[in-house]
């Protein structure tokens, strides 16, 4: 893996010989990778390269289902997250996560944002109130459901749906935010929406994306890898990746001779 | 390129005429629609057919029954007396013994069905999720004779020797709750046929559970993982109220099932017509009374009280039915109107 010349920017995660194992298929071969902090990463690659698969070892989703593990080390803030010891709810409560699409839990909107909160906090009502408010500030959706906030979260739109899983998953004040191809089942003016939002979200969390979309992370991010069959390719500032990429094998899958 | 697209437009073209010079025959068309008038026909039968079969029930029912409710009126429901000698008849015990039994089987029932299907959903081994799923299927196809037998012979005893000692000794001396633990402990009674009723319904509640349980999307679930939420929380705020209907139809599947329950019931109810607010003391439920006394009925006043008994336990059903609605209705009230 090379880099070009990178500003010195912290390292939310620095991924160590990550391997990861679906039962006996190698789903990653040995990866290292640094995720750098309040800045949007985007992995791309040809389906079933490893792209979700490696988001997954970020909050170790994968650990829902038998038979799947991961080897290695993944230090977030010099904290190894693989360590059998971590205490995965503390773990996920910190990294938020959002998903192919839109999650709205079957409660009201006002509940589905205040549902996380309430998981590890005991907030007074008014204080409550106001964190659902921020949220949904944030989220760009206050205005659209203000009036409606005790109305079922599944009642909304698709891209509402999506924002209100946005508020959902900042309400609880994560450090990081997963995204898993979170546009792939929106519409253009959504999608749009949800790429404004998320470069305003780069401020104050470490985004990190998956997408099938090479425009979008051309578009949102700052940093993108490119994985196939379970190798990190490359690895660089998302405008060198796009306009002289290293490998031969990144320029023909992002101008699209492949893949 | 473009040879290669006109090529396709080509065949395209000679398909289209082709269907436009050979239209649809016009005898094939009617039979089509010949066939579709059958069919509609003939599924618009079956389901009436439900109807019909409701009605006619009904109506044998208050046509058998007629002769005991002109005689007692509204009083059928108020008086606890049942008395063939005297003639004369009164709905009270063999309703509360329905209802109470019908209550503390669902009462220990969906507890312990829900940990059943959270455990094979969520928790359990995957190797060990077939094997003890389908143990739970068998117990719900074990006739309810042996059931009745098995409560009889080995669980009665048990029960009367081990457990309500125990129970009347700490909660004989309560203020009120005392009553329900009163008495001698005989093993037979209310409480026990209630717990056989338990028994048999959990496997139609859990499996039920367990169903639609595994219909919710993992991405669901997960979402609420990565909140940091752990297993119980997931389960309990999300994926229970993500399923409530099917949960709902479980339980109504199951108390269904303790409300009509005849031969488990009546092996072990103790069949006595006498109220008595101890559980522990024998008493009697309208499926078992209508078991036991049909052959002998000999009076017409008897078994027209048999079958209106018949009638009070339909409309019991109905009354289940209507609240089961009713709540959901109120739960999706709760959970935020859809917009």
């Amino acid at each position: 893996m090379e880099t070009t010349e990178r500003p010195p920017i912290r390292p939310k995660f620095s991924i160590h010989n990550l391997a990861f194992f679906y039962g006996s298929f190698q789903a990653l071969k040995p990866i290292s990778l640094e995720i750098p902090e309040k800045k949007v990463t985007a992995i791309i690659g040809p389906s079933g390269c490893g792209k979700s698969t490696l988001l997954r070892t970020l909050n170790r989703m994968y650990e829902l289902y038998p038979g799947q593990r991961a080897a290695g080390e993944i230090l977030m803030d010099g904290e190894n997250i693989l360590d059998p010891g971590q205490d995965l709810n503390l773990l996920r409560a910190r990294i938020g996560m959002l998903f192919q699409k839109p999650t709205p839990f079957p409660m009201s909107i006002f509940d589905n944002i205040a549902f996380g909160i309430k998981l590890y906090e005991k907030p007074s009502r008014g204080v409550l109130a106001d964190r659902v408010e921020w949220a949904l500030r944030k989220a760009a959706l206050w205005n659209e459901v203000k009036d409606k906030l005790q109305q079922s979260g599944t009642g909304l739109s698709g891209g509402q749906q999506q924002r209100l899983c946005i508020a959902r998953a900042i309400a609880v004040r994560p450090q990081v935010v997963l995204l898993d191809e979170p546009c792939s089942a929106l519409d253009p003016i959504s999608t749009a929406r949800i790429e404004e939002l998320i470069a305003e979200l780069k401020q104050d969390y470490t985004i990190v994306m998956v997408t099938h979309n090479m425009q979008q992370a051309a578009r949102v991010s700052d940093y993108t890898a490119y994985l196939y069959l379970g190798e990190l390719i490359e690895f660089d500032v998302t405008d060198t990746i796009f306009l002289k990429p290293r490998h031969r094998q990144t320029e023909d899958y992002i101008t699209g001779r492949f893949g | 390129m473009s040879s290669v697209s006109g090529t396709i437009c080509g065949v395209d073209t000679a398909a289209e005429s082709r269907t436009a010079s050979r239209p649809f025959l016009p005898g094939h068309h009617k039979r089509q629609s010949l066939y579709d008038l059958l069919f509609r026909g003939a599924t618009r039968a079956f389901a009436s057919l439900v109807l019909a079969l409701l009605l006619g029930i009904l109506l044998s029912l208050v046509w058998g029954g007629w002769p005991a409710i002109r005689a007692f009126g509204w009083g059928f429901l108020a008086s606890a007396e049942w008395n063939p000698v005297t003639e004369r008849f009164g709905a009270v015990v063999p309703v509360y013994g329905t209802l109470v039994t019908s209550f503390i089987a669902l009462l220990i029932g969906i507890p312990v069905s829900f940990g059943i299907a959270l455990f094979l959903t969520e928790l359990a081994p995957v190797w060990m999720r077939r094997p003890l799923g389908t143990a739970v299927e068998l117990l719900a196809g074990i006739p309810s004779i042996i059931y009745g037998m098995w409560g009889l012979f080995v669980f009665a005893p048990i029960f009367a020797e081990r457990v309500q000692p125990w129970l009347i000794e700490h909660f004989g001396s309560l203020p009120f709750a005392g009553v329900l633990f009163g008495g001698a402990p005989q093993g037979i009674g209310v409480l026990t046929a209630g717990i056989i009723l338990a028994i048999m319904v959990i496997p139609f509640i859990a499996s039920v559970m367990r169903d639609v349980f595994e219909l919710v999307p993992p991405m669901l679930k997960e979402s609420a993982y990565a909140l940091g939420a752990t297993t119980w929380e997931v389960m309990w705020h999300v994926v229970l109220p993500y399923t409530r209907i099917g949960a709902v139809g479980g339980i109504l599947l199951g108390l269904g099932r303790a409300l009509g329950e005849t031969m488990a019931v009546t092996f072990v109810i103790g069949n006595a017509h006498r109220l008595n607010f101890s559980l522990f003391a024998p008493g009697n439920s309208i499926a078992s009374a209508l078991a036991n006394e049909f052959t002998e009925a000999v009076g017409e006043l008897h078994s027209a009280a048999l079958i209106e008994l018949g009638l009070i336990l339909f409309f019991i059903t109905y009354c289940v039915l209507a609240l089961s609605k009713l709540l959901l209705s109120r739960l999706a009230r709760m959970e935020g109107q859809q917009s």
